[in-house]
């Protein structure tokens, strides 16, 4: 079970991550602000005799509950579950190679910064960050819990209600698509 | 100047794709951390509200397995003098039920005793005797 300080500790340490995924979801940000406090109250208040180590994942499966509550609040549902099965188009297949070298390149100049020649930093994760938004719902999501969240595979594939093969097409899309939309944007070249 | 493409293998795609998709994280978690003071300061108000609802709910819980049924009885965590204090109007009550019950008895096994008592000492009515069954009645030898 676990303790008050494990709890506030735990919830001081991804509130503002979870803020930010509802705001890719919801685009309001007081609407995620609304998601985020409802995800944590749920989680102290009924999930209060699970251990600290389950807390993670059981908070990345009520935040993603409670923004789906807020899409069915606002009668969206149509256009969500449209946006949920638009997988089709992404990048990916074998013929991605020139893409990867693409991955390569802006995963190392994003590492040493070079790209700030043109762009400054602000503005290049401002970027990032309107890319990421801009993901298909399922891609976006399973991206963030998988390398933000830092969950596993199988954890993602728990917390999504989906197959741990789902999880890697939907992580794999979402670099591809990431890496072309920032190479446009002049990012990395 | 086109540059051969290069082949990549499963297992180095999955790294190439992993490292940048950190990267991007990394960039997402930048972002993050510098969000207005005035969200901060909204987000730490719902944590301190969720985690005073949280601690509530403990205490709800705690209350409950402790007190389990017994609490209705008034066996809490108390000390052995107690529970004893709480047992004693009932065994109390128990005692004066089964009191009553008995004392009820026994007034009424003397009522039907007296009754018997009178009715077998008095005289005969001489009406009796008109009476078919009680004439039957001392036809009948005593023992059938």
């Amino acid at each position: 079970m676990a303790t008050d300080k494990e709890l506030s500790d735990f919830l001081k340490s991804v509130e503002k991550r979870a803020w930010k995924r509802a705001v890719y979801a919801v685009r309001d940000e007081d609407a995620a602000l609304d998601i985020v406090q409802d995800a944590m109250i749920r989680l102290s208040e009924k999930y209060i005799d699970r251990p600290a180590s389950e807390l993670p994942l059981l908070f990345q499966r009520i935040v993603s509950n409670a923004t789906m509550d807020w899409f069915r609040r606002q009668k969206v549902r149509n256009a969500v579950v449209r946006n949920f099965s638009d997988f089709e188009g992404a990048a990916g297949g074998d013929g991605d190679f020139d893409i990867l070298e693409t991955l390569e390149s802006l995963g190392s100049s994003l590492e040493h910064e070079s790209a700030a020649d043109s762009v400054s930093r602000a503005q290049i994760l401002q970027l990032v960050e309107a890319e990421v938004a801009l993901l298909p719902a399922r891609q976006r999501e399973a991206f963030l819990l998988r390398y933000w969240e830092e969950l596993d595979v199988a954890e993602t594939a728990a917390s999504m209600g989906c197959s741990e093969g789902s999880v890697k097409t939907h992580c794999s899309r979402a670099v591809h698509a990431l890496a072309k939309a920032l190479r446009a944007k002049g990012i990395g070249t | 100047m086109n540059t051969p493409a290069r082949t990549f293998g499963p297992a180095a795609r999955e790294a190439i794709e992993s490292r940048f998709a950190r990267n991007i994280a990394a960039r997402l978690s930048e972002r993050a951390e510098n969000v207005a003071p005035e969200i901060s300061e909204r987000l730490r108000f719902a944590r301190e509200k969720a985690l005073e609802i949280g601690r509530l709910a403990r205490a709800g819980a705690e209350v409950q397995s402790a007190g389990g049924g017994a609490a209705v009885l008034g066996f809490s965590r108390s000390p052995w003098w107690q529970r004893i204090a709480s047992i004693l109007p009932v065994a109390a009550l128990i005692g004066g039920l089964v009191l009553i019950e008995d004392w009820t008895t026994r007034s009424q096994i003397s009522v039907a005793a007296e009754v018997d008592a009178a009715l077998l000492g008095d005289d005969l009515p001489i009406n009796a005797y008109r009476d078919p069954g009680f004439v039957e009645y001392l036809k009948t030898p005593p023992g059938e």
